[in-house]
């Protein structure tokens, strides 16, 4: 495994360039994979619809990918992407590798590549949910990044099935009657377990070496690896400037979406975040932070914390009773092996 | 993947448009060399339409994973392809089944994508065909020729559900980009097969290419069929496809399927098109090569019937596909009873439609009868193709419309002499309605 300054000095191939909103956990992702994959081994993206595509590859305006100024001569340096359709980038991803390695079967192909794909989670577990479980499924050698933002970000903040229980989105607004998004979000880790995966993770930049240690040994996983990382929308989510990082470990540690770690024969582990909602920080400090849930708390005169608003309560307790069994269902998926 | 299985080190690279290409990434004479010998010589067999086409597939040595949903309907060339894998001890090539036919297609553009130089085919039918539109259309613009969908016709999905052969799926796809090439007799699928990736990998034309017949017709029905010797057929193809002048995403430092500003839009756009133009350019030249080699016709535009020297005829037929041998076969019975010069083409080129060629060829005539074989919410696919064809002449040939053979159904000698009937009746100067159906010898 490489140390943490080794990968922070590494040049990375997601370079200055994007429209990526100031402060989009995305940019902050992706910058810290490219530099992970700067390993030595040539690197294909394959990239599927989301912000992170339409942001970063709009030509001739803003190509924000490419490792370097020039070319490089080593082609282990060499960069490549491509996107297809919105649904489609494990897809591609697998196709990618399998013909690196036929390539290699024929001894046409010296040094094989390492493939990289990345999704949003409307992407992954909405429109591409069928693709994505089934390179899962085929154990494609491939590592599989799925940016979670839980809303379709790039086209106006639509639901997805990742979104959180009464999160206020363009397609589940809140009014008096309706406290926002009704459903429950799609368990994809488990999904994604069950599927097959070699590796299952949940981790965003905010848990920085353990981000970065999990992209590399999921480029090291000899099947499927997945990488679900919590990515705060500043846009989508409504908070302020500066708050990314602070918002997304809040998430974590309050158990909204705990960074989780598994591997196949290994089992797993929950990090940083306590099983005893007593021991976590107050899911209402999450809720307080962005506007898609100012329909649900408020500041406590006297005190600042935030509390549930009298008139949704049963809502901020229907809320608490998910986070709990969202905890726990990571715990449990942690003792599978 | 492990950083010690990497070979480090700088590689030549050349500059292109679309980025650059690393000389020697890839070295395809392994797998040239590699490839297992289907026939040794030239051979005479039975088969039928898609194991045909499954058989020139196998036979390509570019040709190394062979991309799949397990049932594609009407086809089974998967299953033909992946029994012939198997029997091969040690083989390197693979069969790849997906979960959808839709997965097939996105398959197909990383993989065409990943490496230019080697061919990735795969065949569907109908529903599948249709499964694949969004990706089809993102190929067909996408520049990869080495891209071939093999498209056993069939009835479209739509109310009733009907499970036999006509051309309504490929004709509801022309404008996903294809080029698309009608073949009919298990000869001429065979031979299409074998020039469809020359025609698309041409660095003038890199457009993934949709070769086609006719659905239980020509895909379940048994014919001899002649076989050339692997090596041949490697020489003919090696003449014809060139190393990719642009960079693949393995042996490139290049992006794929960008976002572009609408500026660029319409240059992408003008470039695609003047791209699928050129097939009308070269497709002559690699039919007459083959034929030259092979001693078969190659592509053409389309197929001839009873055309005299000097062009003329009363009643010209347009139609495509097997039904047209019926046509054929009473062609000379059909004139002498009638006193009418009677002629014909079988449009192979669908795509882009050889509209030159066919005013050319219909110009002499006085009453075009264009026999469309597929729904339409006008007049008909092709009737609207040779309208638009002969609307250069400054007296252009009548054009009699006629629906017939739908949903698979044999277009009989009955129908044929009805329909015939139906235009000598344009010959004879009576206005006609603007199409009209005919089944079983009969006008519904």
């Amino acid at each position: 495994m490489s140390s943490y300054k080794e990968i922070a000095l590494r040049e990375s191939c997601f370079r200055p360039g994007s429209t990526l909103c100031p402060g989009c956990m995305e940019s902050i992702a992706l910058q810290n994979i490219g530099r992970v994959t700067d390993n030595g081994a040539k690197t294909v993206f394959t990239i599927g619809t989301s912000c992170a595509e339409v942001s970063s590859l709009a030509f001739p305006n803003v190509v924000a990918w490419g490792r370097g100024d020039a070319t490089p001569d080593d082609f282990s340096r060499s960069f490549s992407i491509i996107h297809n359709v919105f649904e489609s980038a494990p897809t591609l991803a697998e196709a990618v590798r399998d013909v690196s390695d036929v390539l290699t079967d024929f001894g046409a192909l010296e040094r094989p590549v390492q493939v990289v794909s990345t999704s949003g989670d409307g992407g992954a577990v909405a429109i591409g949910l069928r693709g994505l479980l089934h390179t899962i499924h085929r154990r494609a050698r491939v590592t599989l990044i799925v940016l979670v933002n839980e809303i379709f970000a790039n086209t106006g903040f639509q639901y997805s099935p990742a979104a959180m229980p009464f999160a206020e989105t363009s397609t589940t607004p809140v009014s008096k009657e309706h406290p926002g998004n009704p459903s429950l979000p799609l368990d994809y880790i488990h999904l994604c377990i069950a599927a097959g995966a070699g590796l299952v993770a949940q981790v965003s930049p905010a848990h920085s070496k353990l981000f970065l240690k999990t992209i590399e040994r999921a480029l090291e996983c000899k099947e499927t690896a997945i990488v679900f990382v919590p990515a705060p929308c500043i846009s989508g989510w409504k908070f302020d400037d500066g708050e990314t990082v602070r918002i997304a470990l809040l998430g974590a540690q309050s158990g909204a979406f705990p960074a989780f770690w598994w591997q196949k024969g290994k089992g797993g582990t929950v990090l940083d975040c306590s099983r005893d909602e007593a021991e976590r920080p107050p899911i209402e400090d999450f809720l307080g932070a962005q506007r898609r849930f100012h329909h649900l708390v408020q500041r406590e005169p006297g005190t600042e914390r935030f509390i549930a608003r009298p008139d949704r309560a049963d809502a901020v307790a229907k809320l608490k009773t998910w986070v709990q069994g969202n905890v726990e269902r990571l715990y449990r998926l942690a003792e599978l092996k | 993947m492990s950083v010690s299985e990497v070979k480090a080190g700088p590689l030549p690279h050349v500059t292109t448009p679309s980025g650059e290409r690393y000389e020697g990434a890839i070295d395809l004479s392994r797998v040239r060399e590699a490839h297992p010998s289907l026939y040794d010589h030239r051979d005479e067999i039975t088969a039928d339409g898609n194991t045909a086409a499954a058989i020139a597939t196998l036979q390509m040595w570019r040709c190394v994973i062979f991309a799949g949903f397990p049932i594609t309907p009407s086809t089974k060339w998967i299953e033909y392809v992946a029994a012939n894998l198997a029997s091969v001890p040690g083989g390197r090539r693979r069969v790849k089944l997906m979960e959808a036919e839709h997965a097939v297609a996105d398959y197909m553009v990383g993989a065409a994508a990943s490496c230019r130089d080697l061919i990735f085919p795969t065949a569907t039918s109908s529903v599948g065909l249709d499964h694949m539109t969004e990706t089809t259309r993102s190929l067909g613009a996408s520049g990869l020729g080495n891209v071939m969908i093999i498209d056993v016709y069939r009835a479209t999905a739509n109310f009733p559900l009907c499970i036999e052969g006509d051309p309504s799926d490929t004709l509801a796809h022309r404008d996903d980009g294809f080029i698309q090439i009608c073949a009919r007799g298990k000869q001429q699928i065979y031979d299409t097969v074998l020039q469809a990736p020359c025609l698309g990998m041409h660095p003038e034309i890199m457009t993934p290419t949709m070769p086609g017949y006719y659905g239980i017709k020509d895909s379940h029905r048994n014919a001899r069929l002649i076989v050339e010797a692997d090596r041949d057929i490697h020489e003919f193809q090696d003449r014809w496809i060139f190393a990719c002048p642009l960079p693949g995403l393995i042996n490139g430092d290049t992006a794929f399927g960008s976002c572009v500003t609408s500026r660029h839009f319409q240059g992408f756009k003008v470039a695609q098109k003047r791209r699928l133009d050129n097939v009308l350019d070269f497709l002559p030249l690699i039919g007459s090569d083959f034929e030259k080699q092979f001693g078969r016709p190659g592509l053409r535009f389309f197929d001839e019937a009873g055309w005299s020297e000097d062009g003329a005829a009363d009643i010209a037929v347009v139609g495509m596909g097997p039904d047209f041998g019926t046509f054929e076969s009473l062609r000379e019975r059909y004139a002498k009873q009638s006193g009418l010069k009677v002629a014909g083409i079988a449009i192979r080129l669908l795509t882009p439609f050889p509209r030159d060629a066919v005013r050319e060829r219909l110009r002499r005539a006085k009453t075009v009868l264009v026999v469309n074989q597929a729904h339409h919410t006008g007049r008909g696919h092709l009737t609207l193709d040779v309208v638009d064809a002969l609307s250069d002449l400054k007296a252009p040939p009548r054009v009699v419309s006629v629906f017939a053979g739908l949903g698979g159904a044999d277009v009989a000698e009955v129908t044929w002499e009805r329909m015939l009937d139906h235009a000598r009746e344009s010959v004879e100067g009576k206005a006609l309605p603007p199409y009209a159906f005919f089944h079983e010898g009969v006008a519904l």
